[in-house]
């Protein structure tokens, strides 16, 4: 290595340093339950760093360890082995006051919301600024913004059980949010929600996370949630972390079964069946024809680039399926098109795609 | 004559009942809280100390009443200086409710969701914040109905001691209804009971309907 090419690794490293602060470090975490034949492994030598005011997606089937793993963020569950840092601080080593402590800096939402139901809902988010020991005065004040902030000020005195799902979660948020948490954790938020109120609750995460530059960590089964609001995901199988980046790479390039397993449900990007048969009628054999699927991600999207094809090879596209999808406010889409003409210019006219940046499949 | 008797040993049972109830909550109910969260997996969990509970509240739970009454005589003695009238009958029937008022307590905060006991953790709640801003809270329509449950049933001890001269309605319903072939007097007493019965029964599961918010 000559002097220069170390210089660059050096200026790297300082700027990998500052750039985006770590959050959260998770380093070889296992976790086992059980002994002898029963034993299980849920979490196998996971490591995973969550920067800061990201939002961060674990997602992975019932039974993955996801749950496992967000719960030893906060050391509801206690791993056999591997640490865990929040903010600088171990947090696999805190017992007792300091763990408390710590847990008031981290905020968490349920599937099941876990409210009081002895409380009504301005009690309910009270409740952890009472175990804070936050004066009276001081708490009724924040209650008071708080249920403001995530629109049930006229819910004031009504009990969760006289609340629907979708407020139910309002009030988990408020409550999460009510010690001004650095992180806050979602396990399963919108599980038990329907679609629409999914969506709104997403909102609300999204929007606090912009606010108050809140890192949030979720875990889920469901790959739209990451798509609408995740920046960085996680794909957990087995215990074991198979696929981790920003989002838009793992729908773009997913490379673990497992990822695209999930993307199936997201993405259409099979060729419906009616098409493909019609296809296979349709196109003549007499010509060389080959059929594509060009997927395309970000600012290429807008470009005109099938058009320049067609007119700058001479070529025949016919559009088999077509689909466009947002991740995030990222463009991300495919076409299945087939392409008939000359051999030569088919070629070329495909090397042209790929040098635009869309990728290519021959199928 | 008949109504006086009756009124008087009303008075002694409601007394008795009363008086037992209030003493085995205070430390029934501690007592049931202790041996929920000690137990594996819960809030503090203590095994040792969790097993020897439990092993001393089924002790006292299987103990037939009558035979705790004879049993603890000299302690009753020892305690409230005489082992008859209401006084003597007190000590047995607090200490025959104490298990009781555990294992109704126990069951009330086992039906309480874990996700509930779980939040206020990771919240940063204590032990004892979670005790008092949780477990008690949440169970307090459970906790209602279980202490009717055992005041119903201190009423019915309450009868057995009544052989043991401890008064009360139990008593006259022997001495004068059985004993005496006063048939009035065992119809009287034994529909103020069930009257007594029914009142209280409604009354505790009204109160925890109204409690519940769930």
């Amino acid at each position: 290595m000559d002097t220069t090419q170390k210089a660059c690794v050096r200026s790297d490293q300082k700027r990998g340093y500052k750039m985006p602060p770590v959050m959260i470090e998770l380093e070889k975490v296992t976790k086992i339950y059980g002994q002898g034949e029963k034993r299980v492994v849920a979490l196998a030598d996971v490591s995973l760093k969550v920067k800061k005011g990201e939002i961060f997606g674990i997602i992975g089937l019932s039974g993955a360890g996801k749950s496992t793993l967000i719960r030893c963020i906060n050391k509801l569950e206690e791993p056999q082995s591997g640490t865990i840092r929040l903010d600088g601080q171990e947090i696999t080593k805190l017992k007792g006051k300091e763990l408390r402590a710590a847990r008031r800096k981290i905020g968490m939402i349920f599937q099941h919301f876990n409210l009081l139901s002895s409380r009504t809902v301005d009690r309910n988010i009270a409740f952890p600024l009472e175990i804070a020991g936050v004066n009276p005065k001081e708490r009724e004040e924040r209650v008071r913004s708080l249920m403001d902030l995530v629109g049930l000020a006229d819910k004031t005195h009504a009990y969760p059980s006289e609340l629907s799902g979708g407020q139910k979660q309002r009030v988990g948020i408020a409550r999460a949010l009510a010690n001004n948490p650095e992180v806050l954790l979602c396990d399963e938020a919108t599980s038990s929600l329907d679609p629409e109120t999914t969506k709104s609750i997403l909102r609300l995460l999204q929007d606090v996370n912009r606010r108050f530059g809140l890192t949030i960590v979720l875990i889920t089964h469901q790959m739209e949630v990451i798509k609408e609001i995740c920046d960085t995901v996680a794909v957990i199988d087995e215990g074991r972390i198979v696929e981790e980046g920003p989002v838009v790479e793992l729908f773009a390039h997913p490379r673990s079964l497992a990822a695209r397993r999930f993307m199936k449900g997201v993405l259409h990007t099979e060729i419906p069946r009616e098409t493909r048969e019609r296809a296979v009628l349709g196109s003549p054999q007499e010509r060389w024809g080959q059929r594509v699927r060009i997927s395309f991600i970000g600012e290429v999207a807008g470009k005109p680039i099938i058009s320049s094809m067609i007119r700058q090879y001479n070529v025949d596209v016919n559009i088999l399926y077509a689909n466009l999808d947002f991740i995030k406010n990222t463009p991300f889409g495919s076409i299945i098109v087939e392409v008939t003409g000359d051999k030569d210019k088919i070629e070329a006219a495909l090397a042209f795609l790929t040098a635009q940046g869309l990728k290519l499949e021959v199928l | 004559m008949i109504w006086s008797l009756i009124v008087k040993a009303t008075v002694e049972t409601g007394y008795m009942v009363g008086v037992a109830l209030v003493l085995s909550a205070l430390v029934g109910i501690p007592l049931g809280i202790l041996l929920v969260i000690t137990a594996p997996r819960h809030i503090k969990p203590l095994p040792l100390l969790h097993r020897v509970l439990s092993v001393v509240i089924n002790v006292g739970r299987s103990l037939p009443f009558i035979i705790l009454l004879v049993a603890i005589i000299p302690f009753t003695r020892w305690l409230v200086g005489t082992s008859i009238g209401t006084a003597g009958a007190i000590v047995p029937l607090t200490i025959s409710a104490i298990p009781f008022m555990a294992r109704v307590v126990e069951s009330a905060l086992l039906e309480i969701d874990w996700g509930v006991i779980e939040a206020a953790q990771a919240m940063g709640g204590s032990t004892r914040q979670i005790i008092a801003k949780v477990l008690i809270p949440e169970a307090v329509p459970g906790l209602v109905l279980g202490v009717t449950m055992v005041a119903v049933s201190l009423i019915s001890y309450s009868a057995m001691a009544g052989a043991v001269g401890g008064g009360g309605l139990g008593d006259l319903a022997i001495r004068y209804g059985y004993q005496r072939f006063r048939g009035d007097i065992m119809f009287w007493t034994v529909l103020v009971l069930v009257v007594i019965v029914q009142g209280l029964q409604s009354f505790g599961g009204w109160l925890a309907a109204k409690l519940n918010h769930r």
